[in-house]
């Protein structure tokens, strides 16, 4: 196992960097104290900061396809690999994880996209990580390796253990190894981009989900929320997407227009460019919010940013915003989103500033505190991360 | 037996009206679709609503007794099974739609809602719901959630965990949590996600939130006859291979088909080696380009026969012949029994081969029917209970579900571990592995009282030691390790 001695930003011990499940093992079983772990590094500062913790276990060696077999539409993966290589490997046969957060660009490995629950705007067919992970091994705070799932999309044997590591942020186990279901790479992909506010938008996001031409991505960004771009994507044959793509920007009405290929491409890099915004200096923080996709257009309008970046899965109801990094403004950003029974958190956020990181804590939060007690009862895994989740003083509790 | 002050706190938890202790009603109760597995419970209770739910489930907390969730009882792996003096907490009474919305696609169901009326209620707004168990008509969407029930469809839309997006719970201390939230984005770990597929021991289900779907453009589905299964399972690849998702690709072979047909006379060919039901479904150009391929495919192997369903109709008659299979070989066998396993389907070939040599040895005969999409296996295995045959068939059945595992698959893939195959969990997991999962469980239940016996293997039902590990081939191969 490598180690070195650079610290990461607020890490004052060791680093290390085990190459494989072996070395993962004995980073955890063989040190002492609390623990970070850091995949690509792509989402250090989302969610509560962390406490400064004097080991670091950094997964960028913890890298390769441990098995690949096409026909199977399945592969097993280290942890620390990431998604863009991955993704790379499998073009070859026509085949990708059908998921396409942001910052994978960046190098976000695909332990690390799942700690941190992300997504991307292809959600909307094909759910998020939860939805693609089959299988995983799991290495506990004490060096415990445990494995669920398995090697077949179908599996119903145990307790799916790799759910709860699906936005646990490291929490309770470092991710070794995963396995995903595959998709196949569609013969065509027609973007229909139209000019328009937010509010028109999810009008027509409305009415194409009352037909059956069937988008795998719907959504709009712009800054602030009168001014910017609906995008819909089709993928499918070549023929039939055309089709459908010329459907669509009939219903969009005038205005609306076809890119296909590196056209297309920029336009999802300027949405991708918004919701993955990391150079806002001290004054501005991200939200992440979720909430019924109806009420989306007025959460966001409550919010009222001012003329900053926002993105809008309009069918999803899944969408990023970009706030001043005051105190007072985040705080009346989450109670707008719990009014609306949604859910919210910071992403990129000044480490400076004193911001309330989460919305409403989930009302099962005891249960968290219970399956952190039973897998980590030193708490020794990502300290901070989740606030005051693991010890209390959440006002989440009880029946909502 | 029960003492009266928890008889007592159970009447005042759902009212005295709603308990049942009747000796020849409870016998209702004794068993699950798997009746080899029998236990008389205690009592039953039949709460109206959440809160009664929970005010039962605690007072089974407070004076420490087990409970089991019911649903409609058709789970074929015992999972509902009743404890040995504990209660059974039916929710066939909580039968509301709460809503449809058709803007956002959701419907809010309570549990004790069948899986079919769910999609009865959305289809005047042009939704549905996709996962399709064969027993849709009678199934539970709470029972559903519990075994994270699968479909003949869930090859291209996925299965009953895809579909959730929250669950009101009542947790085994009895108080009332959600899990999950209004959308895929979701603060902190995934508890709803494990809570799917936990088999009705992390606490009972009270309200569910669905994902509906805009019913597809167009369906189209054939039925296929080929000289052997090797050479559709190679078609199943070549679809695969070809880059299309089929909505459903299911495959029988000749003692299935002569089941089906004698049971509901579908049109299916008797004496064909295995026959293959393929649908694909969606936008009508794209569908009908895809179509053109799948035939080509099956052509190309050697199909001898092949039959387009030309309306709604006739595609209604091919899915009775395939739905039917099951419960058809009560035709042809006095007794049987369903296996479950899944296989990675390139393995599919290779497995039915080792079954049929594991028949011949056992001198039973073996029907397959199953979803060839995604090597999820439904050996039926035929024995006659009256000539004795019900142990080695019993016998053969798990060996099947284990050779599964050997070939680096799953021992279920859609009706559970249950009581039937908690035993077997070794032969798919490690010790350690099973240690971890008892402890997830601990974390929802730390009591023991919810569904115990479940799921995971215990001393009681298995023995001080249970079955060994092997290691998964990708282990032995070197590919992957244990420590
Ligand atoms: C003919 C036939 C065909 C079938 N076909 C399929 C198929 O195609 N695909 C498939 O996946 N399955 C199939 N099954 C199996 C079975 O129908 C499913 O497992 C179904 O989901 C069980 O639902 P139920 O309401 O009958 O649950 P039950 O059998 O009553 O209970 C099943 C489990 O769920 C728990 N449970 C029930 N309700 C709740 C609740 N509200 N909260 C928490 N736990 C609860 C119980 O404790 C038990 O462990 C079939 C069964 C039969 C008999």
């Amino acid at each position: 196992m490598t180690t070195s001695k650079t610290s990461g930003r607020e890490t004052t011990g060791p680093v290390l960097q085990p190459a494989d499940l072996r070395e993962a093992h004995e980073a955890l079983a063989g040190s002492v104290g609390q623990v970070h772990v850091r995949g690509g590094g792509t989402a250090d500062g989302w969610a509560d900061a962390l406490r400064p913790a004097p080991v670091t276990v950094d997964t960028t060696r913890l890298t390769g396809i441990l098995a690949y077999n096409p026909a199977d539409m399945t592969v097993a993966v280290r942890a620390g690999t990431p998604l863009a290589d991955l993704q790379r490997e499998l073009a070859g046969n026509r085949q990708r994880v059908a998921f396409d957060a942001a910052r994978v660009r960046r190098g976000a490995t695909v332990g690390g996209l799942i700690a941190t629950a992300d997504s991307g705007p292809l959600a909307l067919a094909y759910g998020s990580l939860r939805d693609l992970v089959i299988g995983a091994t799991l290495v506990l705070a004490d060096g415990t390796i445990a494995r669920t799932g398995g090697h077949v999309i179908k599996n119903v044997a145990g307790y799916d253990l790799a759910k709860v590591t699906h936005g646990s942020y490291g929490a309770l186990g470092l991710l070794a190894e995963v396995v995903l279901r595959l998709h196949p790479v569609p013969a065509a992909s027609v973007t229909v981009r139209l000019p328009c506010s937010l509010a028109a938008a999810a009008e027509r996001a409305a009415e194409l989900a009352s037909t059956s031409l069937e988008p795998v991505a719907v959504e709009w960004y712009g800054s602030g929320v009168t001014e910017g771009h609906l995008l819909v994507r089709l993928e499918g044959t070549a023929e039939g997407t055309e089709a459908r793509a010329r459907a669509v920007a009939e219903l969009l009405g005038p205005g609306a227009f076809t890119v296909r290929g590196d056209e297309a491409d920029a336009a999802w890099r300027e949405h991708a460019d918004l919701v993955d915004q990391t150079g806002n200096g001290a004054e501005a923080a991200v939200l992440r919010i979720g909430c019924r996709p109806s009420r989306l257009p007025g959460v966001l309008a409550r919010i009222d940013p001012p003329g900053t970046g926002v993105t809008a899965g309009l069918l999803t109801g899944i969408a990023t915003v970009t706030v001043p990094a005051e105190p007072a403004g985040v705080a009346v950003a989450h109670t707008a989103v719990t009014a609306a029974g949604g859910t919210s958190v910071l992403r990129h956020h000044p480490a400076t500033a004193e911001l309330p990181a989460w919305g409403q804590a989930p009302s099962a939060v005891a249960v968290l505190r219970a399956l952190k007690k039973e897998l980590d009862p030193d708490t020794r895994l990502a300290p901070g991360r989740f606030g005051a989740w693991f010890t209390g003083n959440t006002g989440g509790e009880g029946a909502r | 037996m029960l003492d009266a002050a928890v008889r007592r706190a159970l009447a005042d938890a759902v009212g005295a009206e709603n308990v049942i202790s009747d000796p020849v009603r409870l016998r209702t109760y004794e068993c699950d679709g798997l009746t080899g597995f029998r236990q008389v419970p205690a009592l039953v209770v039949l709460p109206r609503d959440a809160e009664a739910v929970a005010a039962a489930v605690r007072a089974c907390h407070e004076h420490a007794v087990p409970f089991v969730a019911r649903g409609a009882g058709t789970g074929l792996s015992g999972g509902a099974v009743p404890v040995a003096d504990g209660v059974v907490i039916s929710l066939q009474r909580l039968r509301r739609i709460v809503e449809i919305d058709p803007v956002d696609r959701r419907a809010v169901v309570q549990p004790g809602v069948t899986n079919l009326d769910i999609t009865r209620a959305a289809a005047p707004y042009g939704l549905y719901y996709a996962p399709d168990p064969s027993s849709q008509q009678v199934c539970t969407i709470g029972g559903n959630v519990a075994e994270n029930s699968g479909g003949a469809h869930c090859l291209k839309y996925g299965f009953t965990t895809n579909h959730v997006l929250a669950l009101k719970v009542v947790l085994p201390d009895g108080s009332m949590v959600t899990l999950g939230g209004d959308t895929g984005e979701q603060l902190g770990p995934d508890l709803r996600g494990v809570f799917l597929g936990s088999e009705g021991t992390l606490g009972i289900a009270c309200e569910i939130t669905l994902r509906l779907l805009r019913a597809p453009e167009t369906v189209r589905t054939l039925l296929a006859d080929f000289p052997s299964v090797r050479a559709a399972g190679e078609v199943v690849s070549g679809i695969v291979g070809a880059g299309i998702v089929p909505a459903a690709v299911e495959m029988m072979d000749a003692l299935a088909i002569e089941a089906a047909e004698k049971a509901v006379h579908a049109g299916y060919t008797l004496d064909t080696p295995a026959a293959l039901v393929v649908e694909l479904d969606g936008p009508a150009a794209e569908c009908a380009e895809q179509f053109e391929q799948v035939k080509a495919i099956c052509e190309r192997h050697g199909c001898t026969r092949l039959h387009i369903a030309s309306d709604s109709a006739e595609r209604a008659r091919i899915w009775k012949g395939r739905k039917a299979a099951f419960a058809a070989v009560g035709w042809i066998s006095p007794d049987y029994i369903v296996q479950d396993g899944v296989v990675p389907r390139t393995r599919l070939a290779e497995v039915l081969d080792r079954i049929g040599e594991m028949g011949r040895e056992a001198g039973l005969r073996v029907a397959n029917v199953f979803h060839a999409g995604d090597g999820n296996l439904h050996p039926l295995v035929l024995f006659d209970d009256d000539a004795g045959e019900a142990e080695r068939a019993e016998e053969l059945s798990r060996s099947i579900a284990e050779l599964c595992v050997e070939l680096g698959g799953s021992l279920s893939g859609e009706h559970g571990i249950g009581t039937d195959k908690a035993c077997s969990m070794p032969r798919m997991f490690g010790e350690v592995d099973l240690e971890v999962m008892g402890r997830l469980r601990s974390a929802f239940d730390p009591r023991q009282l919810c569904n115990p016996g479940k799921l995971l293997p215990t001393p009681r039902l298995c023995g001080e030691r249970p079955g060994p590990y092997r290691p998964h081939p990708l282990e032995e191969a070197g590919v992957i390790e244990r420590l």
